[in-house]
């Protein structure tokens, strides 16, 4: 277990929205820009990488029964320094992202890295988890809203980047784009680690009939196999 | 039992601290806080209403007190005379208090306009209020005769949103009883 793997496995191996499919509320609402995906992701770097250091700090002192109630406090007051700080410095994005903010708190990703991970390991390893794991986040809300901003208001990150004729697929920007969007997104990710996996040689990870024939978990399954 | 004080010391410690530390953090960005909501929030809508103003209301502004606490006044001037004042006030509208800044003529005892600064109406109906279109029917009033016109005013409230009309012309008489009560320190202080 080394530092750098701990910081790598977040930004694709299990890069949070597309591989672990955590912390979706934020990923389909405020990803309508690319700008304002940048920002959330932001702001869930900061929260993640302190609740992850300062939860590893006082991991031998929390008393088993009542980790979680002491997690969600330790997520909540750093959600609640990012909305004031995000109040005094960066406003406009604050209007954008509007109750997603406060929301962070019962992100999943917040919660699943300090159960999973902050809980067990020593500090360092904590806030390399956390930043990895953030980063990884950040880049899926960036990337999904640059995509829906370029087909939905013919922009990347305010500057237009199709000539005046391109007329938006507004759709992109509306509630079901985002769905679509992700669909697509997730679907190009597991066709991509089949065809990774068949050309390694490696048996080709089962369907998840449960999950609507997606095949993430059996491809990390499929891999631990084989490094095992 | 021994259990049973560790895990109670243990939270409200951790609880404590956050307390104390948000606190602190509260205390600190409060002035930033108020810089950044003048800015984006109630000075474009002061540009609104008075979009020729000489000076800068925002930098001018001045803080009275009255019976229900402190009132911050935007004051206009033009030749370097003061013309008009601009204030804030809310009115309970469909999702909860919309804010308006309501302009006043000093000099001829009129309104010169209202600008809404935050509200959240249901989009293609109370959203409406915000529009040019009804605003400007704020416009010229005299100070005692703002209403809607169902209630003997003159103001046509927009149809389908009666309640968000109602709240802008209850922040508009608001802000006019606040004026009323602080004229006689007005004219001194700008």
């Amino acid at each position: 277990m080394s530092i750098v793997k701990e910081f790598t496995k977040g930004l694709w191996k299990e890069i949070p929205p597309f591989r672990l499919v955590l912390g979706l509320c934020p990923t389909l609402a405020v990803t309508k820009t690319a700008s304002d995906g940048m920002g959330m992701g932001a702001a869930v770097i900061f929260v993640l990488v302190l609740s992850n250091v300062i939860i590893s700090l006082v991991r031998k002192i929390i008393p088993k029964k009542v980790r979680i109630a002491c997690f969600i406090v330790i997520a909540a007051s750093l959600v609640v320094s990012v909305e004031l700080l995000m109040q005094a410095y960066a406003y406009p994005l604050y209007q954008s992202l509007g109750i997603f903010v406060p929301l962070i708190v019962v992100n999943c990703i917040i919660l699943g890295r300090a159960e999973a991970f902050a809980a067990k390991n020593p500090v360092l390893m904590s806030a390399a988890d956390g930043l990895g794991m953030g980063i990884g986040f950040t880049l899926s809300l960036t990337f999904l809203g640059a995509l829906r901003e370029i087909f939905g208001y013919g922009k990347l990150f305010g500057s237009a980047v199709f000539g005046p004729a391109f007329k938006p697929f507004t759709f992109m920007v509306e509630a079901p784009g985002a769905f679509v969007c992700l669909g697509l997104i997730l679907a190009a990710m597991n066709y991509l680690a089949i065809w990774q996996s068949k050309r390694a040689g490696l048996p080709e990870p089962a369907i998840a009939a449960s999950c609507g024939g997606c095949r993430a978990c059996a491809i990390g399954e499929s891999k631990q196999i084989v490094e095992g | 039992m021994r259990e049973l004080i560790n895990m109670i010391v243990v939270l409200s410690l951790i609880s404590g601290a956050s307390g104390l530390s948000l606190a602190y953090l509260k205390d600190m960005t409060a002035k930033p806080i108020e810089d950044q909501v003048l800015f984006y929030v109630q000075g474009p809508a002061l540009k609104a209403v008075f979009p020729d103003a000489e000076n800068d209301p925002l930098a001018d502004r001045k803080k009275f007190d009255t019976a229900d606490g402190a009132v911050t006044v935007f004051p206009v001037k033009k030749g370097g005379k003061l013309t008009a004042v601009a204030l804030e006030a809310f009115g309970p509208g469909y999702g909860g208090d919309i804010g308006v800044i309501v302009g006043i003529d000093v000099a001829k005892n009129t309104l010169a306009g209202i600008g809404v600064t935050t509200l959240k109406e249901t989009p293609g109906l109370g959203m409406r209020v915000t529009e040019a279109k009804y605003q400007k029917q704020f416009k010229g009033l005299a100070l005692d005769k703002v209403g809607l016109s169902g209630k003997g005013g003159t103001v046509d409230a927009v149809s389908g949103a009666t309640i968000s009309s109602t709240g802008t012309v209850t922040a508009a008489n608001k802000a006019i009883e606040i004026y009323k009560s602080l004229k006689p320190k007005l004219e001194g202080a700008f």
